[in-house]
């Protein structure tokens, strides 16, 4: 029961996820992260820090975003994985904005 | 009216689990109700991040199950009937039963039974040694983890720390050898992965493709239990190929030359014959693992559960003196650094007060021990179980329920909720959860000293441990001076606080800071060996060990620092592999009837059995679930999903399958933890484990466990 990014961070890619998970769980693609269910370990850390609340504990995951699991699992497989903070989109603030946060 | 003001607090606090971690905490308390706990940003090691198995840990301290006052059985054995009853008619009842059954059988027909279900000084491992030595009890051998790796290590190295986990960041080639470390010591793996960031390359040797293996750069697949042949092989591809290092071994080793004698019987084709593993990746191994240097084991308790597992891991400790990998910072081997503390026994576990020739029986006997199987005499008549849970954790536990059924047994159960062995408890004691008690957490897999203070009032009647030990000793009219000692005193009294590694830390320093770190060298300047300087009786690093001459020994922390009556048994001076007892080669008919070698791992979500009563822990990891290789569940018609049975002649369970190339073929994997009486056989894992040891430290073999598994 993995965790899940959801798609919040689109546009946004803060990417302070990275710089708080222990296991390099996270992959990215130019418009957003996805986490890789297999590597996982569901400790959280990654939950509070995301400046748009992005990220779910897969047990408490709105059914809204249900098809987020299959995105996290198929995408993280095909991208690389991202190890350092990357600088967000110029889209990140806007986006924030526009999420109310 | 009255007017209400919000009060918030934040106290340091650190784990309490049996876990290398032992991480930092924040207690967040409003109201004086634990609210949150979170982890200390700023301790170097643990970083701020918990783990999986602690999301809830807060609301834990008000699961509604909580024991909160003494109980008394009131149905049959088992039955989970309890009446509460005062703490005042407990202690008179365990002191008329005691009396009685000392005066008829003496003292050492009570045995105690405890573990690491607490990690603190004060209400840990040792917690109830003193009394139990006082009282003239069974000595118990508390070796369910990690007992055989102490034994090895000190017959190889002696008591070092060690390699630091936080300098594997300075490796530049990693193996972790039998440990599912994003699983069980998850805040060591980000300095593995800052290793990698910076050119290393991590291989982890496990029979499982675990959530670790499948991060790692090269995962090998052993067979369970051939730990020994692959170390040994690796060793002789070192020393036939010259790639060892000859002026470390020279100055800093005993017995190069037996041991390359011993080496020489494990050419790679022969060793790739007993793992599994492909020769050519046996040398490919070595020659890496040789010339990559600093080059690091992160050496997991695992390698222990089998037969040869003590051999085992003195082999792989051999390893890092061979290719001089001590030199360096971030080389050499991690096993555990609780032997930097300046532990003093002498106090915490009082071993004086043991009558000389006082018997030892081991833990994970308990079902012989209970059920007479064991011949002892006086019969053991009375339980005292603490800090454990062995109906779900030891091994053969039918036996042990057997045991407990025993109408003529008194068994009295301290615990957090009434667990799986607690059912069976004549008496139950309520004990106080981490945020509620003081202590001084020991560490054994950081070099920091680590504070626990008590952030909110214990519900009920819940006590520590210490103060449970205090009771009884009062109530057993011991009159010593140790009973009256303060929790502070006895923290001043367990360790030498003149240490050179304890200069600048004291009690109250702590109680500001939460934690200090050793002085033992940082993380980036730390080689302990790089000169050898080893505390063997050679001060060398011993591939001939001295000790083997005095046979198989526990180390005194697994057994109230009593040093008599020992196993003993003949131990070869150099490490050699020691077979399975359960396999094909070992015992056909036996593989004939069980052609399924399981292992055992711990859980994600759980710490053993701890928060496997969790709902939401629950829901996180899943039923009881057998994973098998698609070969071995296509014969049997087994599909991810099916409801299926382990069984051998020991006991059987039930789970439901997952059909996994994770597992190879012949080999299944399930977790310990799950509460048998919440399965639906009341049975979990350990009704199939075999109750021997392994050929050091008197380790449980776990993973020497043949079983078949067929659809319900």
């Amino acid at each position: 029961m993995p965790h899940v990014v959801t798609d919040n961070c689109q546009r946004c890619r803060f990417t302070d996820c990275v710089t708080h998970c222990p296991v390099q769980c996270f992959h990215a693609d130019d418009e957003r992260v996805y986490i890789d269910p297999e590597v996982c370990i569901d400790c959280s850390a990654c939950v509070p820090i995301c400046p748009v609340h992005a990220i779910y504990d897969s047990l408490d995951l709105p059914d809204a975003y249900a098809h987020e699991l299959v995105i996290n699992a198929q995408r993280s497989h095909l991208l690389p994985v991202i190890s350092a903070h990357l600088p967000p989109l110029s889209t990140a603030e806007s986006r924030r904005a526009e999420l109310g946060l | 009216m009255s007017t209400h003001t919000s009060e918030s607090r934040v106290v340091r606090g650190a784990c309490p689990q049996d876990c290398p971690d032992t991480c930092a905490f924040l207690y967040h308390v409003e109201d004086d109700k634990l609210v949150e706990v979170t982890g200390d940003p700023d301790h170097p090691m643990t970083r701020g991040g918990l783990c999986v198995k602690l999301k809830n840990f807060a609301e834990h301290h008000y699961n509604p199950d909580r024991l909160l006052h003494p109980m008394k059985r009131v149905g049959p054995k088992g039955s989970g009937h309890f009446q509460r009853i005062s703490w005042d008619e407990a202690l008179t009842e365990i002191k008329a039963r005691w009396t009685g059954i000392i005066d008829q059988h003496g003292s050492q027909a009570i045995m105690p039974h405890g573990y690491l279900g607490h990690q603190g000084t004060l209400n840990g491992l040792t917690t109830g040694d003193a009394f139990f030595n006082r009282l003239g009890s069974t000595v118990a051998e508390k070796t369910y983890c990690e007992s055989g790796s102490s034994t090895a290590w000190l017959m190889t190295v002696g008591p070092t720390g060690g390699l630091d986990v936080e300098s594997l960041a300075f490796a530049k080639y990693i193996i972790v050898w039998g440990m599912n470390m994003t699983n069980t010591n998850l805040h060591a793996w980000p300095f593995v992965l800052e290793a990698r960031k910076n050119g290393a390359k991590i291989v982890v040797i496990d029979p499982v493709r675990t959530r670790t293996a499948k991060q790692a750069d090269w995962h090998i697949r052993i067979k369970p239990g051939t730990d020994g042949a692959l170390a040994l092989g690796m060793i002789n591809v070192i020393i036939e190929e010259d790639l060892y290092d000859h002026d470390y071994v020279e100055q800093y080793t005993l017995g190069f030359d037996e041991l390359k004698s011993r080496a020489a019987e494990f050419p790679a084709e022969r060793v790739a014959a007993i793992t599994g593993i492909p020769a050519d990746d046996i040398r490919t191994l070595s020659r890496e693992y040789a010339k990559c240097q600093p080059s690091a084991i992160r050496q997991g308790v695992a390698v222990e559960r089998s037969p040869g597992g003590g051999d085992a891991i003195r082999a792989i400790t051999i390893l890092p003196a061979l290719v001089g990998a001590w030199r360096h910072v971030g080389g050499g081997a991690v096993e555990m650094p609780i032997w930097e503390f300046p532990f003093n026994f002498a106090h915490m576990c009082r071993p004086d007060w043991i009558k000389p020739g006082t018997r030892v029986v081991n833990e994970l006997d308990l079902g012989q021990a209970l059920t007479g199987e064991m011949k002892l005499d006086p019969p053991i008549q009375s339980l005292f179980v603490y800090n454990s849970n062995p109906v779900s954790q030891a091994p053969a536990a039918s036996k042990i329920v057997d045991g407990l059924m025993r109408e003529d047994l008194f068994t009295v159960v301290s615990e957090l909720f009434i667990t799986d062995t607690a059912r069976y408890a004549d008496l139950l004691l309520p004990a106080t959860m981490q945020a509620e008690q003081y202590d001084l957490m020991v560490t054994w897999g950081h070099l920091y000293f680590m504070l626990n203070q008590p952030a909110i009032e214990p519900p009920g009647e819940c006590i520590a441990n210490v103060d449970l030990f205090r009771r009884l000793a009062k109530t057993m009219g011991f009159d010593d001076e140790y009973w009256d000692l303060s929790d502070d005193e006895m923290l001043l009294r367990s360790y030498d606080w003149s240490s050179p590694k304890l200069e600048g830390i004291t009690l109250d320093v702590l109680k500001e800071r939460g934690y200090m770190r050793l002085n033992v060298g940082l993380p980036h300047e730390r080689a302990p060996h790089a000169k050898g300087e080893f505390p063997t009786p050679s001060g060398k690093c011993e591939f001939k060990a001295s000790a083997a001459a005095k046979g198989n020994f526990v180390a005194e922390v697994w057994r109230s620092g009593y040093e008599q009556m020992q196993s003993g048994a003949p131990v070869d001076a150099v490490p050699n592999y020691i077979a399975s007892f359960e396999s094909e080669h070992a015992d056909p008919a036996l593989a004939g009837r069980y052609p399924l070698n399981m292992v055992s791992p711990k859980p994600h979500a759980f710490l053993n059995t701890q928060y496997a009563n969790e709902p939401v822990q629950q829901r996180r990891q899943g039923d009881q679930t057998i994973l098998i290789h698609p070969v071995d569940a296509a014969r049997r018609k087994i599909e991810s999903g099916t409801s299926v049975r382990v069984s051998n002649d020991r006991g059987s369970f039930e789970g439901r399958a997952e059909v996994s190339e994770d597992v190879m073929e012949g080999l299944v994997m399930t977790n310990v933890g799950h509460w048998p009486s919440r399965n639906r056989t009341g049975t979990a894992v350990n009704s199939t484990t075999p109750d021997r040891h392994c050929n050091l430290g008197q380790a449980g073999t776990f993973s020497d466990n043949l079983v078949d598994v067929e659809r319900v």
